[in-house]
């Protein structure tokens, strides 16, 4: 990518100045040194728009549930899931931890005295409670990174494809104020601005129907919602801050989820139609990420 | 067997623990991994839903009598990624084998299903063995 432009750039001069053109790329890291393995590899830039923004566009994999499926096709036959390693596989590396298909367990929202007997609650019968569970959206910010982003100039188009059902956000990214006609919503009403090439979120106007978490973590309708999104060239960092003073004695900071660039395009999302609840026995549930 | 299922157990439980996207109740809480069954039939219908997909297996009985099973599975964000349609599961009407385990509430021909094994020896691993 970069050549073709630096070629350009010597054409234009002439070639006399071809050797000053290449130094000049060399000396600025451009160009591979030929015979010099130690040179480092470059980074891939990351895609912007004509406004200079970063362009957050593209389909992302945010490792909800489904970075651990890892198929393999054996002749006619597919496994989907518990495969083991494939027939001679080298054992696979080790990612980094922000990227593994296991979050480690985050520290949960730290609520106010008086609400501890309904957070013990919530804990123990989270099964039985859970909106989610029976099809209800899962607000934000457990509903976690877009699965989508489409980007233009002064705007961003999240799109979600959750096992309770597909939705979408339309975010403003110009820096405008939040309106003051809407009402109380699942996933809130959002503006964006930008703090350099990071992505600022900020959401209010929830209804007070969803979690924070999968394990029963709960909000008023006070709740306001940071969250920041930052692009390589291949992977989205999403964190989001929760702010409700109603119910919490301090702001809640949502681990970091590090989502990564895929071609598994997003289709109209299958209809949630919950046939479990009625047969779970024992209330035993998952250990939560978030 | 049982130290397959629990593998199976945990794959899913992974399955479940890992976001909203998959976000659910536990496998354990809902089936009964004592509990084994091996089921041969026709697959007669698929319902492509979430959170979890269920696959509807005729089975015939020595009388002749037809027994509708319902195996439930994994969520379809796990099949898409997988490339696994409602198509290839129901092949066409082809004989298949269930492996799966029982309801846990006693609920008579539900089971989760771990693996599809069709009439000319290829299958599909839905959870681990």
């Amino acid at each position: 990518m970069l050549i073709p432009t630096i070629r350009s750039s010597v054409t234009a001069r002439g070639d006399g100045k071809l050797l000053v053109a290449i130094s000049a790329a060399l000396l600025a890291g451009l160009l591979p040194v030929a015979g010099s393995p130690q040179a480092p590899a470059r980074e891939k830039p990351i895609p912007r728009l004509a406004d200079g923004h970063p362009d957050l566009s593209g389909i992302w994999e945010n490792g909800a549930g489904i970075d651990f499926v890892q198929p393999q096709q054996r002749g006619e036959s597919l496994c989907v899931s518990g495969c083991g390693p494939a027939p001679g596989a080298a054992p696979p590396s080790p990612r980094p931890a922000a990227q593994a298909a296991a979050p480690p367990r985050p520290t949960r929202p730290q609520y106010r005295p008086e609400l501890q007997a309904k957070v013990a609650d919530l804990t123990k019968r989270q099964v039985e409670e859970d909106p989610v569970l029976r099809c209800q959206a899962p607000g934000i910010p457990r509903i976690g990174p877009p699965d989508k982003i489409v980007q233009r100039a002064g705007e961003a188009v999240f799109l979600y494809d959750d096992v309770s059902g597909g939705f979408f956000r339309i975010v403003p990214t110009d820096g405008r104020a939040h309106r003051k006609d809407v009402e109380p919503s699942f996933l809130g009403e959002s503006v964006a601005h930008w703090e350099g090439d990071t992505l600022v979120v900020e959401s209010q106007s929830f209804n007070d129907k969803t979690w924070l978490t999968d394990d029963g973590a709960f909000h008023s309708t006070d709740l306001r919602v940071v969250e920041r999104l930052k692009r390589t060239a291949d992977t989205l960092d999403w964190t989001a801050t929760v702010y409700d003073s109603k119910v919490l004695t301090e702001p809640w900071e949502v681990p970091l989820r590090t989502a990564h660039l895929t071609d598994l395009d997003l289709v109209e999302a299958a209809p949630c139609v919950d046939q479990d609840i009625d047969h779970i026995v024992d209330g035993s549930h998952h250990p939560n990420p978030r | 067997m049982a130290k397959g299922i629990l593998r199976m157990l945990a794959a899913c439980c992974l399955a479940a623990a890992a976001g909203s996207a998959t976000a659910h109740h536990s496998v354990a809480g809902q089936f009964d991994s004592g509990k084994p069954v091996r089921l041969t039939g026709v697959i007669s219908k698929i319902d492509w839903v979430n959170p979890h997909i269920y696959i509807h297996l005729d089975v015939k009985d020595e009388k002749g009598v037809v027994t509708t099973w319902r195996l439930e599975t994994l969520p379809t964000a796990m099949m898409r990624k997988a490339g696994l349609t409602s198509q290839m599961l129901l092949a066409d009407g082809a004989k298949v084998t269930a492996n799966a385990i029982l309801a846990r509430d006693g609920t008579q021909a539900l089971a989760w299903v771990s693996k599809l094994t069709y009439d000319d020896g290829h299958y599909y691993q839905l959870a681990g063995e």
